[in-house]
This record gives C-alpha cells, structure tokens and sequence, in this order.
C-alpha cells in the first residue's frame, strides 16, 4: 500500500515530467504501428497516416491517463477521511480541545491579517495608486519639511518631465447653511483635475471639470461619502440641491465613494474658484503664497527616483529664476508615495501583532501536536496492529496527516467566524493608526491566508506527533505501550517551546502595558480633570478685524459670569490636542546671528491672559499675562522652562528680549512656566506664549473651562451663551481635559490590550499543555510513587517530586525564551515608552507569573500522585 | 471517464496482468500478445490500454521501467510487483469461478 501513495504524489508532483513520458510512451506505440504498415508493404508516409489512423486521437488517450491519475487520488484521499472522520468521532473531547484551541490560533492570526491586507498589502482605492505621490517644498537646512506650495508653483511641477498630472488641494473649515442647523464642514479645496490625478469617479453625479475652476464661475460642490451618509441619511435626491457658504450659494452636485482620509477627513470638496482665499487675484500671481499641498501622478513607465530628480530640477530652475520668492537658504521638492504616507503609522504596529499572532500560532501548534501525540499514546495497540496488518510506516503517517488535516480545517474554518466577529473592534482600533483601516474586510486574499495557514499548521501539528513513531512495525506491536520513552522527549521539547514562546509574548505584552501605565501616570505638566475644551470657528464672511477681538472679548466675559465657571482661557490649541502648536525662528537681542547661522526655532502658543491659571500651569518665575499685554506696542512673552535652560543658561531670562520678525521689533520675556507636553509619548519642547493680541486676531479658537460642574451642564450653558451672542456661531468638539488625554492613549492603550490578550491565550494553552504533561508523567509512575510512599517517603515529598519535574520544564523554557525576548523587545521599541525593551522589571515580574502558573498548573497532578495509595499502586505491579 | 471499452475493465486488466506474468513489456507489446493470444478476436484498443496500464501502476500491481526495446529504441516497460502477482492469482481463481458458472448456466 506504500507505493500508490508514493506514485500519487509523485504524479501530482512531477507532472511535467510525466506527461513527457506519457508523450514517449505513446509515440513509441504509434512507431512501432507505423514500422509494422512499412513491414506490410506500405511507403513510409502512409504507413505513418494509416497508424496515427489507427491509434485514435491521441489527446483523447492522454485525458483518459490523466484521468486515472486524478481519480485514483481523489479515491482514496476519500477513503483516508472517512477513516479519519471515524475514528475521531470516538473521542469528542479531544477533537472540541484541539479544534478550540486551532480556532483561537487562526481567528487571531487571520482577523490581524485581515487588517495587515486592507491597509498595508491592497492597492489605493485609486487608479494605479503606486504612482501617486504627495509633492512637498522643503527648507531642508532650516529643518522645515513642508513650506507649502503656490498655485504658480503647482502650474510648474506639472511641467516636469516625468510628471502626468499634478492636483491641488487645501483644507478649510467653512460653515454651511441651509441644513437645519448651520454647519462648520471639512472643505477640500481642490483642483478641477484633483479626481482625475487620483483616478477615482464619483458615486453619483460628477466630479469636477475646468469650467467649474474658472474664476467667477458658479459654485458646486461634490460630497464626501462619510458625509453624504452622516447628514443626508445617503439620499442620492441630494444632487442639484443647494446651500449657502460663504455668503454664496453653492450647488452639490456628485457625490464620491468611499475613501480613504485623504489628505484628511473631508465633508465637502469644492473647485479653487469658489474658495475666498485662494481665489484672491494675489494666489494667482504671487509665488509666496504658498497655502496649498499638492498630489502628483508619476508617468506610467518612469520609476520614482527618476520622478524625484526631474522635480528636483524643476525646483532648482523656479529657485533660480524667482531668487525673491523662496527661502534665502534654500528649497527643494519631495515626493513621497501615497501609500507610504497613508500608512506609515500603522505599519509597524501591525506588523508587530501580526508577528504576535504566529507566535500565539506555534503555541497552538505545538499544544494540539502534544494532544495528538498523548492521543497515539492511547492508540498504539490499534497502531501496531495495523502495522502488522501491512500498513507500512507511510501509510501510518498518512492517517495521521489527514486526521490532522481535518482537525485544521475545522478549527480553521471556526476560526474564521471568530475572526469575523473580532472584525470591528479591530478595524476602529486601526482607525486610530490609518485612514485606510475602514478599507478591511474578509476578502479572498485574507481567505486565502486563513485556508494556507490552516493546512500548514495542519501538516505541522501532523508531522510531529507521526515523527514519534517506530521505525519498525512488528516492534511496535511486540513492545507495544513501550515507545513512550520517545514520546515523552516530544512531548517534553513541545512543552519547553511552548513555555519559551509564551515567555516572550508576556514579556511584549508586559513592557507594553508597563509602557501605558507610564503614560497614564505621567504628569503632563498641567490639570487634567475639571477641564471641558472646545473649539469655535468664526465665519470670516461676517467678523473681520476689530469684530473679531469684539466677539472673543464678549465671549470670554460670558464664559467668566456663568455660574460654575472657575477659571476660563482661549488659545490656538491647547495641549494634548491633535492640532499642534505652530513653529517660528525668533533671535535673541544680545546674540546677533553670525553670518550664515540658522536663527532657532520653538513653539508658539497664542492665548488670552488666564490661560496659565485655567489650565494649572504652574508659573516659575516673574509673570504671566495681563489684559493689558495684548494691546500696543509693548510685546511681551512668556517662555518655559526648557527654553529658559536652553538659551539663557543659569541667566534669569525675565527682561530679556527676543524678535520674532529678524530683530524689527522686539518682545520683553516677562515670565517663565513650567514645561507642559504637547503629546504624551513626547518630551516637552522649547515654547513660546504669547498674548492675543488686536494685531493677530484668531478666526479659530479653542476654549478651556476650570469648572466643578457636570460637562454636560457646563456644555449647555455655553451653548445658550453662544445663542445670545450669535445664534448662527456653533461650538464644537466639547471634550473634558481628562477624555483628550484618554483619546492621545487610546492606540497605546488598545495595542497593549491586544498583545496582552494574545500572551493571555498563549499561557493559558501551554499552561493547559503543561498540566496534561505532567499528568501523563505521573501516570506512568504510579507505581514508582506506591513504592516511594511504601518505603516511607512523605506524600509532601511525591508533591515536591512532580513540582521540581514541572518547574524544570518552565525553567529551561525560561532560560530560551528570554535569550528570545532580548534579543526579539526591541523591535517592539516604537510601541515603548520610557521602558526599556529589556526592563529588568518586566522581565522578573513575568518570570514570577510563569512559574506561579507553572507550579499552579502542576498541582492538579501532583495531587493525584499523592494520593496514590501505596497498597493500590505495588498491587498492580 | 474513459469511454465504454470493448472489453470490461476487470477483463483488461486480468489479461494484462496475465500478459505480463511471462516477464516485462511495454504497452504496444501488451497489445499485440493479447491479440495475438486471443488469435485476433480481442483486439485491445489503446484509449482503453494505457488509461488501464496506468490506473494497475498508480494501484501498485505493476510497475514501470524505462529500457531498450527490441528495436533499441526507450519503451517504457511494465512489470508485475508482488502484490500484482498475488492480485492476479486471486483474480484468476476468481475468473475462473465465474466463467464457468456463467458457462453451465448458459449451458443449462
């Protein structure tokens, strides 16, 4: 029975080669037919026609070979299932263990694929988006990455030789009216030829063309999906309907498909026409207006670095032919692939738990290789006689493999619908990473995935246990029940690796978690709780210049005469906000730059006076702002602390002055504050406050409330504040201090969740797989352990004797795992926080927790060889 | 599926167990013994032959071996293996069970 099966896969394997000798073997019949006709008389050529003739077809006679091949396969592949399914039938629990715990391995393993494959390995739901690339202008040797591009400069680049098309695009906060509400929209001024670079049409409706850019044409508006769907309930009716924004009215008319957040979240796009701003004559003509960023499609047959060398000229030449309109020092163009940039914060991330979710894999291997080989324990009688029957070695395995098999595919296929329920909570955790997480789903690549991964495991989980069998059959059955000595090596290696495997994962997880609780503990710098943020944007059409400074001042003596109402400040942004601080150059007034030096550069916080009491940061020295420091000529500035070391090194910085605007006019530094983090994960930069002041007035402002009372009551009194000043103005985005700090920790916090839980699964399935080990082990000893206890050995003793067999296990699994895990946490670095990839902490409280489980794990059995009884155990011997 | 062959498969595949009894033959060997044996009456089409050659070598009843043919030229060349041998004594006892029952039936 050995040799079919061989031949069969050989057949299956080498078909090359034997359909070249099925040719051979059937040209050789139709040669000697032809040589027959020729020794009957007939000419060559006839003899020849007349065997083909006779012969048949001869493609016929090849499918029908073909044929016996296959069907043989098929035959007894059916004939080895049912087998399989037979005798697994006889012992469910065994077949829900292994099946359960192969589920949680390929739920796990396919559900983090599945998010891998949407963002990372599918093409951009754009029109061959591995073109595509996101054009920059940067000030390298100031260390700005992106001064943004004019519209002229944008008209040149599509000029460059390896560039099809260049789109523009801007983002804006308008408000639209028309809705019953009014509405403040994510606008996405673009190009009329922005969808076409990306290559994507519209869902309903069109998009735009160039009549729609024209200037003074009317304006349109084509809606985002997200929107479409959020405020028109996906009515396509919405098409020809019209809204006001901008004192004009503006007429939808398409509506997009879902998209990736590119270049962020947008509600509305509309033509650069119709925008106030960049459809201002000076956007048109003037080169240092640079507000816009740009998307560029590469030629199809030219490779990116090329791209790249033909904008750098391109560049040079605008540098050189306009000197007065860029940077003194210098201007060059990037070009970074699109899909590098919508992805590059996810991508280590996944690709660590994607990493985690196959080490959880081996473990299952391992653990359900470790069942089966208890299983053939119990099956080596049904073995050796088979053997002895005939069945050779191979044909053994064979039956083993495909019990296994269909062991695999039905965990896998219960994996699966494990994965598919996990699905959501994945996707809105890589939400937080990449705009293309909503891009995931269960499709034939992931599918694919789960069914290869399945049979692999199947074959591995197969092959181990069938590696523990007897050479020699008739051995088998004369000894049969004595090959345990081998077995128990298996099994003891499987355990050590599980043990190893596990170690490392509790260590991700743990340095993780410890890395989260660093974060969560962290001072910040500031108050966190009692503090309710939100943002208003004023519509520019109705408040300009003094208006606006009339409104801020009317809202803040608002906001100060509700009851409840502690302390209350505005600014730019405010810490721990996903709007970041603006950066500036500024000199020091007694440190002339010497010729070519780059002035320095820090952060910029624009905010009213009671900013620092508002938010509780501490002030050091000297003074913060009063009401009177906005106004005039008089400039004043606080610093922080880490600006102060910086540059005015055991100095009192308080009277120095310092010009933002290359020493024109000069600002006195009146206090310095204590540091405060922008961003947790990071350490407070160089800063800068400055007053509101009449000379800037902000469009934009985000407000911070001290208050004790309820969020939600403190959110509507300012509302019904708001409606007294201007019933058309909406507040927005009201958040507590203490849910902007929890949103900055949600992807650390949901990263440490998901590695925890994957290292969890780990120790529970070798914990489990220890247990059964050792139970084993003690089985076999039983008597050994009668006689012990005959002879007087205390039954504490038998406890002691299983525990140091288990705990050698845990300790030389110990000792590889963490030769793994130093040498494996520091590519877990990027997921760290002020922990070390090899924190001495981490790595003993984890040692502890195995080897608590460990012992726990071997306690059951321990027990039962204590209670052996003595008389019992030398009975049976 | 092969076509209906002209003989039953389990006949075809007796004779060429049977055929191959007296030592190693390639498939057009086989086919001219059996006519031969049969002095013309059975003449063995090769769209049945080989498919059958082939399904006796994938069961493990014979095997195969590339060598010289009479003519010097490579032929593939079928022989029986011990389980083949050991089929086809099963076989023929069993073959000749049934022909002649069939024949003192008919013969009844």
């Amino acid at each position: 029975m050995l040799r079919p099966w061989r031949a069969r896969l050989a057949t299956l394997l080498r078909r090359k080669r034997f359909e070249r000798e099925l040719d051979a073997e059937l040209q050789f019949h139709i040669d000697m037919l032809s040589s027959q006709n020729v020794a009957n008389g007939m000419s060559p050529d006839d003899a020849r026609r007349a065997a083909l003739k006779a012969f048949g077809a001869v493609d016929a006679v090849k499918a029908h070979v073909r044929d016996t091949w296959l069907s043989r396969f098929f035959e007894v592949a059916a004939q080895d299932i049912r087998y399989g399914i037979r005798s697994l039938r006889r012992s469910p629990a065994f077949v829900l263990a292994v099946v359960g715990t192969m589920a949680l391995g390929i739920g796990a393993n396919t559900a983090v694929f599945s998010v891998v494959n949407g963002v990372l390995l599918r093409p951009l739901p754009y029109a061959d988006g591995d073109h595509l690339v996101v054009l920059r202008q940067a000030r390298p040797r100031a260390g700005i990455e992106d001064i943004g591009l004019s519209a002229l400069d944008i008209d040149d680049y599509r000029h460059s030789r390896s560039i099809a098309d260049v789109g523009e695009f801007h983002n804006m906060w308008f408000i639209l009216l028309g809705r019953s509400e009014p509405e403040r929209v994510s606008t996405e001024v673009v190009s009329a030829n922005f969808f076409d670079v990306l290559g994507i049409r519209p869902l309903y409706g069109r998009t735009f063309v160039a009549a729609d850019d024209r200037p003074g044409a009317p304006a349109v508006l084509v809606l985002s999906h997200a929107y479409w769907q959020r405020s028109f309930g996906a009515d396509p009716g919405v098409i020809g309907r019209v809204f006001r924004m901008n004192d004009r009215p503006h007429t939808v008319i398409g509506v997009m498909p879902p998209l990736p957040d590119f270049p962020e979240p947008v509600d509305v796009y509309m033509p650069t026409s119709a925008c106030p701003f960049r459809s201002l004559p000076a956007m048109a003509t003037d080169r240092s207006m640079r507000m816009s960023g740009a998307i560029a499609r590469i030629r199809p047959d030219v490779a990116l670095t090329k791209a790249q060398a033909d904008l750098q000229i391109t560049a040079a030449s605008l540098v050189r032919t306009y000197p007065q309109a860029y940077p003194t020092d210098g201007m060059t163009v990037t070009a970074t692939p699109l899909k590098g940039e919508l992805t590059r914060q996810a991508r280590a991330t996944l690709l660590i738990l994607l990493a985690t979710t196959v080490f959880v894999l081996l473990i299952v291997c391992a653990s359900i290789a470790n069942l089966l080989v208890a299983r053939l324990v119990g099956r080596e009688r049904e073995m050796a006689l088979r053997a002895a029957l005939g069945a050779g070695r191979s044909r053994l395995i064979r039956q083993m493999l495909t019990e296994s098999l269909l062991l695999a595919v039905a965990g896998g296929a219960a994996g699966l619908v494990l994965a598919s329920f996990s699905m959501d909570a994945l996707v809105a955790f890589a939400a937080r990473l990449t705009p293309r997480a909503a891009e995931t789903s269960l499709d034939v690549r992931v599918l694919g995935f789960a069914f290869g991964l399945t049979v692999l495991t199947g074959i591995v989980f197969g092959i181990v246990p069938a590696l523990g069998t007897r050479r020699d059959a008739s051995a088998s059955l004369r000894d049969a029940g004595r090959s345990t000595e081998r077995r128990h090596l298996v099994r003891s290696a499987l355990i050590v690796a599980q043990v190893a495997v596990s170690f490392m994962l509790l260590i991700a997880a743990g340095l993780t978690l410890r890395s989260v609780v660093k974060l969560q503990d962290l001072d910040p710098g500031f108050r966190t709780n009692d503090i309710l943020t939100m943002r208003i944007a004023l519509n520019f059409t109705r408040y300009q210049d003094a208006q606006i400074r009339q409104f801020w001042q009317r809202f803040e003596h608002g906001l100060d005469a509700l009851p409840g109402v502690i302390d209350a400040a505005g600014g730019g942004t405010f810490p721990l906000n996903s709007t970041g601080l603006f950066n500036t150059t500024f000199q020091m007034e007694n440190h002339p730059l010497s010729p070519g030096e780059m002035p320095p550069r820090v952060d910029v916080h624009v905010s009213t006076p009671g900013y620092f009491r508002t938010i509780g940061q501490p002030l050091l020295r000297g003074r913060t702002f009063t009401t009177d420091d906005g106004a005039g000529d008089r400039q004043v500035v606080v610093i922080n602390e880490s600006m102060a070391r910086h540059f005015w090194p055991g100095v009192d910085p308080i009277g120095k002055r310092i010009s933002g605007d290359n020493r024109k006019t000069w600002a006195t530094i009146v206090g310095v504050v204590q540091d405060a983090r922008q961003q947790l994960a990071t350490a407070p930069a160089d800063q800068l406050y400055v007053p509101l002041s009449e000379n800037r007035p902000m469009l934009t402002m985000n407000w911070l409330v001290h208050t004790s009372l309820p969020p939600a009551v403190m959110e509507r009194q300012i509302k019904a504040l708001m409606n007294t000043i201007d019933p058309e103005q909406p507040v927005e985005q009201f958040r507590t201090m203490d849910e902007v700090r929890g949103e900055s920790l949600q992807a650390p916090r949901t990263a440490a969740t998901l590695l925890g839980i994957f290292a969890l699964l780990a120790l529970t399935i070798t914990a489990a797989g220890l247990a059964g080990v050792i139970a084993y082990w003690v089985n076999q000893r039983t008597q050994e352990f009668g006689v012990r206890m005959a002879l007087g050995a205390p039954r504490k003793g038998v406890v002691g004797l299983v525990l140091r067999q288990g705990v050698q296990f845990v300790l030389i699994g110990l000792g590889i795992g963490l030769a793994g895990a130093l040498v494996l946490t520091r590519w877990i670095a990027s997921l760290l926080f002020e922990v070390q990839p090899t924190d001495a902490l981490t790595f003993l409280a984890v040692s502890a927790v195995m080897v608590t489980v460990a012992m726990l794990a071997c306690l059951i059995p321990a027990r039962r060889a204590a209670a052996v009884d003595p008389i019992v155990a030398l009975r049976e011997l | 599926m092969p076509p209906k062959s002209d003989l039953l498969q389990g006949t075809l595949d007796l004779m060429i167990l049977r055929t191959l009894q007296r030592g190693p033959m390639h498939g057009w060997g086989i086919s001219q013994r059996i006519q031969q044996l049969s002095e013309d009456v059975l003449q063995v089409n090769q769209g049945s032959l080989y498919p059958a050659l082939h399904r006796l070598e994938q069961q493990g009843l014979i095997e195969a071996e590339w060598g010289s043919s009479e003519n010097n030229r490579q032929a593939k060349f079928y022989q029986l293996t011990r389980d083949g041998r050991k089929h086809l004594a099963d076989e023929t006892r069993n073959w000749e069970r049934i022909s002649t029952a069939v024949a003192r039936v008919i013969a009844g």
